[in-house]
């Protein structure tokens, strides 16, 4: 194509796609042979990329299998969530007790940390000397008690008053 | 214990079949969902792959898309967007590989009469690989079949009238390039 007919490149291109000339590119076809070759050029060209533009997309269809293939991933897709709650429940779980044993894990860290206070030690000594549940049963902390229960006959009212005479 | 036994065998196969509907589904667009796929990806084992999972991923929110005319639309648009992802992923792979001229072979193209055609037809994939993204997908989407200008633009989320002219302007840069 020759420089000076650079302009009609465009409309030579829409003639070939839309199939009709415009009144101006008509008149220079008929006194360019230049021209009227390159859109018998650009014509053969459009008509090779109608056949060609089909097979991009057109032409292909998915395998005889694909909708069982599918069907069979959505089921067990389906199956596969319908198993996931208790999964969900076990990991709550395992959450849990690994929560809980981190509290304890803390709180047993905390109090060996601080200061023993009195009354702990002496409750640890306590554990120290415990002694077997037979021992417990022998010895129980009512005792004291036991020990001032009236016997029988006797009155939880028959206190001991202070009365003149004693005096 | 067998009567248990029989009524669990007959939830299992008989009347509530939850992919039913599906399947009914998947008869109706499996070719053109497959077709969306294929022209973004050219080539049959990707494409089948992106319309799967367009189809599992409208099985999930099947409960809204239960009616056919709402389902088309969806599903087009969601195998539409598999199909770029996946194409995306395919380039980066590409980039980062150094044999890349293997994989573009054209040779399952299905009615393609011969080896000068497919030169052809690669060449081709490749200027529409070329053209600027809004014109590519009209281009891509117009090419499958009982794709009109409107189904395209519900695609695309523009009017038909845009649609038509991307086209135009598509196959006008086609027509020059593919000498
Ligand atoms: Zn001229």
């Amino acid at each position: 194509m020759k420089n000076a007919c650079e302009i009609w490149k465009d409309q030579l291109l829409e003639a070939a796609l839309t199939g009709s000339l415009t009144a101006g590119l008509e008149e220079h076809l008929r006194t360019c042979t230049i021209c009227s070759e390159e859109l018998g050029n650009i014509r053969a060209r459009k008509a090779r990329l109608d056949t060609l533009l089909p097979f991009v997309a057109q032409r292909s269809e998915p395998s005889a299998n694909f909708r069982a293939q599918v069907l069979a991933a959505a089921r067990a897709a389906r199956e596969g969530k319908r198993a996931r709650p208790w999964r969900v429940w076990r990991l709550a779980g395992a959450t849990a007790v690994v929560v809980v044993v981190l509290m304890m894990g803390l709180t047993l860290q905390r109090r060996t940390a601080r200061m023993i206070p009195e009354n702990e030690l002496a409750a640890a000594q306590k554990l120290t000397e415990w002694r077997a549940p037979s021992d417990g049963l022998l010895v129980t902390p009512g005792q004291e008690i036991l020990r001032t229960m009236p016997r029988l006959g006797e009155s939880y009212l028959d206190v001991p008053v202070k009365t003149d005479e004693e005096e | 214990m067998i009567g248990v036994c029989v009524s669990a065998q007959i939830a299992r196969t008989e009347p509530h079949n939850p992919e039913a509907g599906l399947g009914e589904r998947i008869a109706e667009n499996q070719r053109r969902v497959f077709q969306i796929a294929y022209s973004v990806l050219g080539n049959s084992a990707d494409a089948e792959d992106a319309a799967q999972e367009a189809f599992l991923r409208a099985y999930q929110k099947f409960a809204s898309l239960r009616e056919a005319e709402k389902f088309r639309p969806w599903v087009n648009r969601i195998v539409f967007r598999l199909a770029l992802n996946r194409q995306r992923d395919y380039r980066r792979r590409l980039a980062r590989d150094t044999a890349w001229q293997v994989t573009e072979t054209p040779v399952m193209v299905d009615g393609a009469k011969d080896a000068e055609q497919l030169v052809m037809l690669d060449r081709l994939r490749r200027e529409i690989e070329r053209l600027p993204e809004k014109l590519r997908s009209v281009l891509q989407l117009s090419l499958v079949e009982e794709m009109d200008a409107s189904d395209v633009g519900a695609v695309l989320g523009i009017p038909a009238g845009t649609v038509r002219s991307r086209l135009h302007t598509a196959r006008k840069l086609l027509l020059e390039v593919m000498k």
